[in-house]
């Protein structure tokens, strides 16, 4: 993977956080369509940090916890550092637009087992489009899989072009759907513009490891206080009210 | 400022988390409420809870206009007039989007460090008082903006809930015009927080208590 401090930083906006007295965990959002493999990346983070950091899980579900008793049934993180948020509208709204009900599941983790290293927070499935806030999430990974079809890298969206990782998931089904993974890395990486880009199965031990060193790398640029927050962008226009 | 301000108070657009909340409609529809019965369901909400809650909006923010300002005493009165603990935790939980809203504008504002130190967390008429004082809006202001809110959140999630045409919620908020005058005028009568009206509704307490052991929710009271 390039290394991403190469890329300009943009400015930091004051407003995106409340003042810090202490350096608070890394807030770390995974983000991506429906069935690419969200849930299961944040049980293999959790299965390979847990040892060495202290953890806690936000789910987001439209109205179910079930990606949280998922979590909690792979017994990777103690079952009471995995909350769930019920979002009830378009899962984009709690990761983006409003992000109250996130930010207190977070804030409650923290004050329940904090100082606390790193809190993933995994996004309901929603399209293309769906990015979390940097008001939410200080860095997000942007999950596609292989068996969603070859093309997809090439079609972008923001999270595709502007998530601080873009993973390409389940290259072990590559040869049963078809899909030619290293020219799908290599449209990612030609539209990310030298953004990391990895390709990912929780099969293959080397790419899980490099996942993990991502996230390690990371949390050592956020604790020096060099990693800046970015928005990968707006969702396309629409509206719930 | 005041004039924005109290406009922003009833803008369902404010990112407060407001959307989690159907101010009762949902736990209303599981137990049957068809959607010819809404003018009806607004009409009780103008005449028990929102009277209520303007009115405890309005006490915290006249509590936010003292030095030092307590909020203790209509934080209590509130809490001991919203017997179902699902409402109560539904309350503290928007209320915590309020209160994070009025610690960013205004950290230091007396009226917000004062808000810090409520527990349990404070209810959203408190959390509203205090965001009040922040904003510079009326009693008035504050008021209308409690009942409006109210009516749009029911009116809101009915499109969600008991989908139709999203004009004729317009009409419905417009027709609730004169019971929530009548609620505002009640909320701004109340001289302190030992008046606070008990406007209990026992069916939409009854209904929030089942709401809370539902499975499949789009939002949570």
């Amino acid at each position: 993977m390039p290394d991403n401090d190469t890329t300009p930083a943009p400015q930091p906006n004051p407003h995106f956080h409340e003042p810090l007295n202490q350096p608070r965990a890394l807030r770390l959002g995974v983000a991506g369509p429906v069935g690419t493999g969200k849930s299961s990346i944040l049980a293999t983070l959790c299965r390979e940090l847990a040892g060495e950091l202290s953890m806690a899980v936000v789910t987001n579900d439209i109205y179910t916890d079930e990606d949280a008793r998922f979590l909690r049934s792979a017994g990777v993180l103690p079952t009471e550092r995995i909350r769930a948020v019920e979002t009830g509208a378009c899962p984009h709204t709690a990761i983006r637009d409003d992000v109250s009900a996130n930010l207190d599941a977070v804030e409650d983790l923290e004050e329940a087992y904090g100082p606390l290293d790193l809190v993933l927070i995994e996004s309901g499935g929603d399209n293309l489009t769906a990015t979390f806030s940097p008001a939410l999430a200080d860095a997000q990974l942007f999950c596609i899989d292989v068996a969603g079809g070859g093309d997809v890298a090439r079609k972008g969206g923001p999270g595709i072009t502007g998530a601080d990782l873009l993973i390409i998931n389940k290259t072990d089904l590559a040869p049963y759907v078809e899909v030619d993974v290293a020219a799908m890395v290599a449209d990612a990486e030609a539209a990310r513009g030298g953004l990391p880009v990895l390709a990912l199965s929780r099969k293959d031990p080397a790419s899980v490891a490099e996942l993990a060193d991502w996230v390690r790398a990371l949390l050592a640029r956020h604790r020096a206080g060099s990693h800046v927050p970015t928005d990968p962008g707006p969702m396309a226009p629409h509206s719930h009210s | 400022m005041a004039s924005l301000a109290s406009l922003l108070l009833g803008d369902g657009r404010l990112p407060v988390g407001a959307y989690t909340y159907s101010a009762g409609l949902e736990p209303a529809v599981a137990a049957g409420l068809t959607r010819d019965r809404i003018p009806a369901l607004l009409r009780a909400r103008l005449h028990t809870t929102a009277v209520t809650e303007a009115a405890a909006a309005v006490l915290a923010l006249r509590a936010a206009g003292q030095d030092p300002a307590d909020y203790g005493p209509v934080q209590h009165a509130l809490t001991a007039r919203t017997p179902a603990a699902p409402q109560r935790e539904a309350s503290a939980a928007l209320g915590r989007g309020v209160h994070r809203l009025a610690r960013r504008l205004a950290p230091d504002h007396p009226a917000v460090t004062a808000l810090a130190a409520l527990r349990p967390r404070p209810l959203r008429p408190v959390a509203l008082g205090a965001l009040g004082a922040v904003l510079k809006v009326s009693e008035e202001e504050l008021a209308h903006a409690v009942v409006y809110d109210e009516l749009q959140t029911i009116a809101s999630a009915a499109l969600k809930l008991l989908p139709g045409d999203p004009l004729d919620s317009v009409a419905w908020i417009l027709a609730a015009e004169p019971d929530a005058a009548r609620a505002v005028t009640a909320a701004l009568a109340v001289p302190g927080p030992d008046r606070l009206p008990a406007r209990t509704a026992p069916l939409t307490e009854q209904w929030a208590l089942e709401h809370a052991r539902r499975e499949r929710r789009l939002f949570l009271a």
